[in-house]
């Protein structure tokens, strides 16, 4: 079992290396098919795994594999060591599963495409640094791949270098994660020096006072948060789509945005020990989830409505594993993988064939003229909005009835926005469809749109067949009240906290799907008959609530400024100054001295005889 | 052992290093330069023989060799220098022989 989990590990990273090392030996079709192949063998491994796993009982199926000792300093050690059980073996078949169909996908949308080898071999890198992180067998191992996702995203993401946006936005990704990679390392500082060691067995433990296990718990949570794009350090997200579009797809389906889910899940003792906290990221989820629908129902770029679209769903999942509905949010991590890999990768079809474009208002009347990714985003956007029998359906309201199982203000309150939540959710997938899809045919729709091959190169087809169908049915695996293998399986590494009863379950089921339903209605009058007219879009929604403004006030002005002022007032007075006194004086003396050499040997021989007198009368004066 | 003392030997030696010197200083020909230098050392040379004879010991006649012979090369090397200065037609004055002055 953990053999078959270090094959998973290191097969995707031996493909980035593959590909690396031959460099423009091989050609471009020859990279993808590695990076393809190579997490390909990482997912059989996992499937491989899970199959031993099934046969075992559960108690038997977390183990821990140890290939050296990694770190050791004084009392402290720590091996470079992996950890497969429940948890980590979903998440393995998701990273490696999803992802191989995202790098198979990409062989047909980056075909032509201009540094090829090196794109696959970041997708493969990727791919590996997510499954460090979620395979790591103690914290520091979780950190490494933690930190490893931010510099894959960061590759990834400014992907076309010579598009400025493209690294003005990787740069932001890297700031913002990197606050949240501070959080947590001072997180583990305060573990180390309190119970002095990094194995996810001393989370939670009652060492120091409460104050710390909060800390420690608060700073999980600021990594949780900037990794997976929840409030306030979300802004990253949208710009993220500056990147190809199966990167946008890599990073919110497969890999990074469900890092803090995973962490939250993997970390629950050290949330439940701070309950305030969790309570916390709980909320923040919640607030998140209704902010990220509200932007998305203005946003005019499909890739960003989607981006928008998944923060929310991220949402979500914060909020299930606020809660301490554990599996609820590790299901719904799953459902969403499917459907938003499925999206995302049907609007990389839409934009391959609209040669780039990506702005809604230009697009219209597809589905005629591309049934089959009309057919894809469909089961996509049912799965998101959570209409029956997609796979979205069951996988989001059990999460919005564990709000109300929590009870009490805090869990109403959490409630109602969750399924508010869900209303936005329906209006904006469906206003995006409408508009991409029905009527008929825009302008530039008609001149710009080529379907030489199809729809697209038969590698971009399969592979979102593939996910629409996944979209459509993978969600029968778990239909709570009635069956609930995900939750049993996982119940050994994080049991959960609430457990709603069968009628809260049922009347949330029934709520959240007339919630769904009314989303696409509303949509449907505005966007698909157009008997309303859409209300004029609210400046403040355009603006992303402006966080963006108010960060550019709060920390990039004021930083400026400082340093503006520091350059004035120390550097050009009291650092160039000193130096160029420095110059000037060495100058100086140097040329007193140069004076002194006449080139008379005279002069010489009278300086040497005189010292000599010098010297002699100073020798007897002495004696 | 008789003869002058050892005072005698040193006044002379210091008598002929002082005229070397003067001739060093104040005179411009590099010829009597060099002759003048060569004053200097014969009058250190009868220093350090009257020393190691007064001392009775013979480091300082060995010291003296050593100086004769380094005395024989400079001559030659400085000797060369100005026959080649002669060649070229340069003023023979070492006041004016001052280009190489940094």
């Amino acid at each position: 079992m953990t053999f078959a989990g270090w094959i998973t590990l290191f097969a995707p990273l031996a493909g980035a290396f593959a590909i690396t090392l031959a460099g423009t030996r091989i050609g471009r079709r020859t990279a993808g098919y590695i990076a393809t192949a190579s997490t390909m063998i990482a997912f059989v491994a996992a499937v491989v795994a899970f199959v031993i796993a099934l046969g075992k009982s559960p108690d038997s199926r977390s183990q821990l594999s140890t290939l050296y000792t990694w770190i050791q300093a004084g009392s402290y050690q720590s091996g470079f060591s992996i950890l497969v059980d429940q948890l980590s073996m979903l998440m393995m078949l998701i990273v490696t599963g999803v992802g191989s169909l995202i790098i198979a996908y990409s062989l047909g949308y980056m075909e032509g495409e201009d540094e090829e080898r090196r794109y696959f071999a970041y997708m493969a890198l990727f791919v590996f640094s997510m499954l460090l992180l979620v395979e790591g067998g103690n914290l520091i191992l979780l950190l490494g791949g933690w930190g490893m996702v931010g510099l894959s995203s960061y590759l990834l993401i400014g992907f076309y270098h010579r598009r400025a946006s493209a690294v003005a936005a990787a740069k932001k990704a890297f700031v913002m994660n990197a606050v949240g990679d501070a959080t947590m390392a001072i997180a583990f500082f305060l573990l180390i020096k309190y119970t002095g060691s990094l194995s996810f067995s001393v989370l939670g433990q009652p060492a120091g006072n409460h104050w710390v296990l909060n800390i420690v718990a608060l700073g999980l949570l600021g990594g949780a948060v900037a990794k997976s794009a929840q409030l306030p350090l979300h802004t990253w997200l949208p710009d993220a789509m500056e990147g190809p579009t199966p990167v946008s797809a890599l990073i919110h389906a497969a890999t990074m945005v469900t890092a803090g889910v995973y962490l939250i899940v993997r970390c629950n003792a050290a949330f439940q020990a701070a309950p305030h906290v969790q309570n916390l990221a709980a909320a923040l989820g919640t607030v998140t989830l209704v902010m990220a629908g509200l932007i998305a129902l203005v946003q005019v770029d499909i890739k960003r409505v989607i981006a928008y679209s998944t923060m929310s769903q991220i949402g979500y999942m914060f909020l299930g594993a606020g809660l301490g509905a554990y599996a609820d949010a590790i299901f719904h991590l799953m459902m969403h993988a499917f459907f938003k890999a499925c999206l995302f990768l049907a609007a990389g079809l839409l934009i391959h064939a609209l040669g780039g474009e990506q702005d809604i208002r230009k697009m219209g009347g597809l589905r005629k003229l591309m049934p089959f990714t009309y057919l894809a985003f469909l089961a996509g956007g049912l799965a998101l909005a959570g209409i029956p029998p997609f796979s979205g359906f069951f996988s989001k309201d059990p999460i919005i009835a564990s709000a109300l199982a929590r009870g009490g203000w805090f869990g109403y309150t959490l409630w109602v926005a969750g399924l508010a939540g869900a209303l936005l959710t329906g209006i904006y997938t469906f206003r995006l469809i409408f508009r991409v899809f029905l009527g008929e045919p825009s302008a530039f729709v008609r001149e710009h749109l080529h379907t030489d091959h199809g729809e697209g190169p038969i590698s971009m087809r399969w592979t979102v067949g593939v996910l629409a169908v996944l979209a459509t049915i993978a969600g029968f695996i778990q239909f709570p009240p009635f069956w609930e293998p995900v939750s049993k399986w996982l119940e050994p590494v994080a049991p959960p906290l609430v457990v709603p009863t069968n009628a809260q379950e049922i009347g949330t089921l029934l709520i959240g799907v007339t919630m769904g339903a009314t989303g696409i209605l509303i949509a449907w009058l505005i966007y698909g008959s157009h008997r309303f007219r859409a209300p004029a879009a609210s400046e403040t929604l355009e603006q992303k609530f402006y966080f963006d403004e108010l960060y550019d006030a709060i920390f990039y002005r004021p930083a400026v400024w400082l340093a503006k002022a520091l350059r004035r007032g120390f550097e050009e007075p009291v650092v160039d100054g000193s130096i160029a006194e420095v110059v000037i004086g060495t100058r100086d003396a140097a040329r007193w001295t140069a004076r002194l050499q006449t080139g008379l040997l005279r002069t010489y021989v009278f300086a040497i005889a005189a010292s000599l007198a010098v010297l002699l009368v100073v020798f007897v004066a002495v004696r | 052992m008789n003869g002058p003392g050892i005072v005698w030997y040193l006044a002379l030696a210091a008598f002929l290093f002082a005229t070397g010197m003067l001739g060093v200083l104040l005179r411009r020909s590099p010829l009597i330069v060099l002759l003048s230098l060569e004053l200097m050392l014969n009058g250190a040379n009868l220093a350090l023989i009257s020393f190691a004879r007064h001392a009775g010991n013979l480091d300082g006649q060995i010291f003296a060799l050593a100086v004769m012979a380094v005395a024989a090369a400079e001559v030659v090397v400085g000797l060369g220098l100005i026959v080649a200065m002669a060649r070229k037609k340069l003023t023979l004055d070492v006041d004016k022989l001052s280009i190489l002055r940094g």
